[in-house]
């Protein structure tokens, strides 16, 4: 039975370059659905990396009550005051809690692909902003000097908007700005983000006094309730405090959902497309070669082996097409940067990331359209008549 | 036996192959008009907006507000026929996740600039008087099942009163509509007067302005005349029209139009292949058969015209029923995205375009077979098996 099937897989198999039109056809097919939905796939993964990257567990993010981003949340001086004093906050070696009290305000940047203005994140911070951050580093230049008109720029903003290069002088209302230095936060949502010093932020923007949001070095990620439990009791403060982890969680969901939803209905709906095409494929190989399987049936061979070789062809096919389809958007669209409005009314940028389980979800695709696609020809072809081999 | 009989019994010999064929080009067709639909829907503003009208936001960015003062100024320039201000409100309804679109405005002067809206329900006299009254675009109306005169608390995700509440108390007075069935009208006005009393922060402050200028011609004069008169203020402006600015704003969410595009055509290319093979397949087979048709007297011209009336009809059947079942889909998620995307319907312009596809379609896939068929020789064609 084994060596029966194993001489028909070989035949179906070798005579397919005489229906190479349809073969091709359907391998091309695939490729293409499967290429929809890891275009779809890798830009939702990279989306996501890029947010949940971001997270850190024993940093805490105060922001004011209600006010779910930090874009419209309010903090005054006694509130950041009273948050310093409170429990769980790491000390530095002078004894100094390391808080960060930060202004997050929207200015315009020039996006490279479009040449239009797109929302920046411009954050005033502190001096302990980057020890907050883990993964800071400067690539190249310095910090911003305390009180003056100087900017450093994240990486992935000089990836997408034009004008921000080492030494560029910026204008914001105005403003002249000068870029001294470029910083990585190792590809988290921060990469998006302009950092100029708190004061000067405060100013420009007319918010003496006030900031949005406080970040705080937690002793450990535990330390959190303790911390949320002092704000929720401080008459004087209100305020929600959560963990960065679940901050960025909560604000940047929606984005890469409506990118999943999307793609996912779109691959199905174009693998029915493709199947019908796979479907056909398998039935005109089973057509052309009727004499042929009828003949094998009459030398003694049985059905199941006419069964399996055609499906053996068409899963071949299939998959060739799912790696085709798999490799070729791996080698456009791994790492593309784009960027796109993100839970805080700003741009995030990300990088394209098509993912090992992208591209299983993609050869899966590809297999089911197969099986699908072969399924009825092969019955077919196992209960081809001996008696079609004369006509 | 006509032609046209000829035709649709040699389309569905084979059964099967044609209901296959038929289903991979109605999912092309379906996934063109329904997509088509969601990239008319998202432009829906830029195609909407008047050749006169002109914004002007704060120079440092859309989300930043400017001096009330400014609108005054703003209606002395030469050539500015009428102007109104608008500030986003950030509202949503209950919960955070209900988004609603919402604008503190001077009721007056924007109805006037805006002069497609037009009151369908309620008075307007009322809308005027009342600083708790609040106009509402048809659009939404439906979405949450609120209906004219009734009381809403509509909350803000930004503008906190000085009392510590977020929460606007409105009744929605009057209901607008505009005759385009394409103009959004998916939100709702509030007075600004009431809303800027209560402002705990940010008081006599303006979103942005929105004027009329009676004359595209001008429009460049007009907003250099009006960028100057606020050049080296705290507040510098940028005005551009309306168009330019609702393409900047969709620039925003990055290249969808593109992705839209890619996947149409990728979904055309796949199902082009299949059928275009199908077809010189299907005509192969039938070498024979054309070749007894010669030979009883059939011209080449009119086998070439028979296999192409048999892929365009073929691409029609399929296509028709693809943008059928769009035109289903498209109506029952319309209702529910009112609020958001508003006019996601199919229209005249999709399924025009749709169908001129499918005849496009059909003869593309069809001319290969077509010829072949023409040129077959009947002492080969009747050899063969």
């Amino acid at each position: 039975m084994l060596r029966q099937i194993g001489a028909v897989t070989m035949i179906n198999l070798r005579s397919i370059p005489q229906r190479w039109g349809m073969s091709l056809a359907t391998v091309l097919s695939v490729a293409l659905v499967v290429g929809v939905l890891l275009g779809f796939l890798a830009m939702a993964n990279g989306f996501r990396a890029t947010v949940d990257g971001t997270g850190s567990d024993d940093v805490a993010v105060v922001i004011g009550a209600n006010s779910q981003t930090e874009l419209n949340s309010g903090l005054g001086r006694d509130a950041v005051r009273l948050i310093e004093a409170g429990p769980g906050i790491a000390v530095d070696a002078s004894g100094d809690p390391i808080i960060s009290a930060e202004l997050y305000v929207i200015a315009n940047g020039r996006k490279r692909s479009s040449d239009t203005d797109a929302n920046l994140p411009l954050r005033g911070v502190g001096e302990n902003a980057p020890s907050l951050r883990n993964g800071f580093s400067l690539t190249e230049g310095r910090m911003f000097a305390s009180g003056s008109n100087e900017l450093v720029v994240g990486e992935g903003v000089l990836r997408e908007f034009s004008g921000f290069e080492m030494g560029e002088t910026i204008r914001l209302g105005s403003n002249e700005w000068r870029v001294v230095g470029i910083f990585s936060t190792g590809g988290s949502v921060f990469d998006s983000e302009i950092w100029a010093d708190l004061g000067v932020i405060q100013n420009l923007y007319q918010r003496t006094g006030t900031v949005q949001s406080v970040r705080a070095r937690l002793t450990s990620p535990e330390a959190l309730a303790e911390l949320q439990a002092y704000v929720e009791n401080e008459p004087r403060l209100e305020a929600d405090v959560s963990s960065e982890r679940q901050f960025f969680a909560s604000t940047a969901g929606g984005t890469s959902n409506i990118i999943l939803f999307l793609g996912w209905p779109l691959a199905i709906i174009m693998a029915v497309g493709a199947l019908a095409g796979a479907w056909n494929a398998m039935y005109a190989s089973v057509d052309a070669r009727t004499r042929e399987i009828a003949t094998l049936r009459a030398i003694g061979f049985a059905g199941f082996p006419a069964f399996v070789g055609t499906m053996t062809e068409s899963l071949l096919l299939a998959s060739i097409g799912g790696l085709i389809g798999a490799g070729i958007t791996y080698l456009v669209f791994d790492g593309v940067s784009a960027s796109t409005l993100g839970g805080g009314f700003t741009q995030i940028v990300f990088s394209f990331a098509v993912t090992p389980a992208a591209i299983v979800s993609g050869v899966v695709l590809a297999l089911v359209v197969g099986a699908a696609g072969g399924f009825f020809p092969a019955i077919r072809a196992a209960r081809v008549s001996i008696l079609k081999a004369q006509g | 036996m006509n032609d046209a009989t000829l035709i649709r019994k040699s389309l569905f010999r084979k059964k099967t192959r044609a209901i296959l064929l038929v289903l991979s080009i109605m999912t092309a067709f379906l996934i063109f008009a329904v997509l088509g639909a969601f990239s008319r829907s998202l432009n829906s503003g830029v195609e909407t907006a008047a050749a006169d009208r002109l914004v002007t936001l704060n120079a440092i960015n859309f989300t930043l507000t400017m001096p009330y003062a400014y609108w005054g100024r703003v209606a002395q320039v030469d050539g500015v026929q009428a102007v109104t201000h608008a500030s986003w409100f950030g509202g949503y309804y209950q919960e955070p996740r209900n988004f609603i679109q919402a604008f503190s405005v001077d009721m007056e002067s924007y109805l006037q600039v805006y002069s497609e809206l037009e009151p369908v329900e309620g008075e307007l006299a009322t809308l005027f008087e009342r600083r708790d009254c609040a106009a509402i675009g048809a659009d939404l109306l439906s979405q949450y099942g609120w209906t004219q005169g009734q009381r809403i608390p509509l909350n803000s995700n930004i503008w906190r009163k000085e009392d510590g509440s977020q929460v606007w108390d409105l009744e929605l007075c009057v209901v607008f509509d505009a005759q385009d069935q394409d103009v959004p009208t998916n939100y709702i006005l509030l007075n600004y007067d009431y809303y800027n009393e209560a402002l705990a922060f940010n008081r006599d402050q303006i979103g942005w302005l929105i004027l009329t200028t009676g004359d595209p011609s001008i429009n460049d004069r007009v907003s250099q005349e009006i960028d100057a008169l606020f050049a080296n203020s705290p507040a510098e402006t940028e005005t551009s029209t309306e168009a330019a600015f609702g393409q900047a704003f969709l620039e925003q969410l990055g290249n969808i139009g593109l992705i839209l595009t890619l996947v149409i055509g990728a979904a055309f290319a796949t199902i082009l292949m299949i059928v275009g093979t199908t077809m010189v397949m299907a005509i192969n087979e039938r070498t024979k058969e054309v070749a007894v048709m010669k030979t009883l007297g059939f011209a080449p011209p009119r086998i070439f015209v028979h296999v192409l009336s048999e892929s365009v009809l073929l691409s029609l059947v399929g296509g028709l029923i693809g943008l059928g079942l769009a035109a289903i889909l498209l109506a029952g998620v319309g209702a529910m995205l009112a609020g958001q995307l508003p006019g996601l319907r199919m229209t005249w312009v999709i399924a025009g375009q749709a169908i001129a596809l499918m005849i496009a379609f059909g003869l593309v896939t069809g001319l290969m077979p077509a010829i072949n068929a023409m040129r077959i020789n009947i002492v080969d064609g009747l050899g063969k098996e």
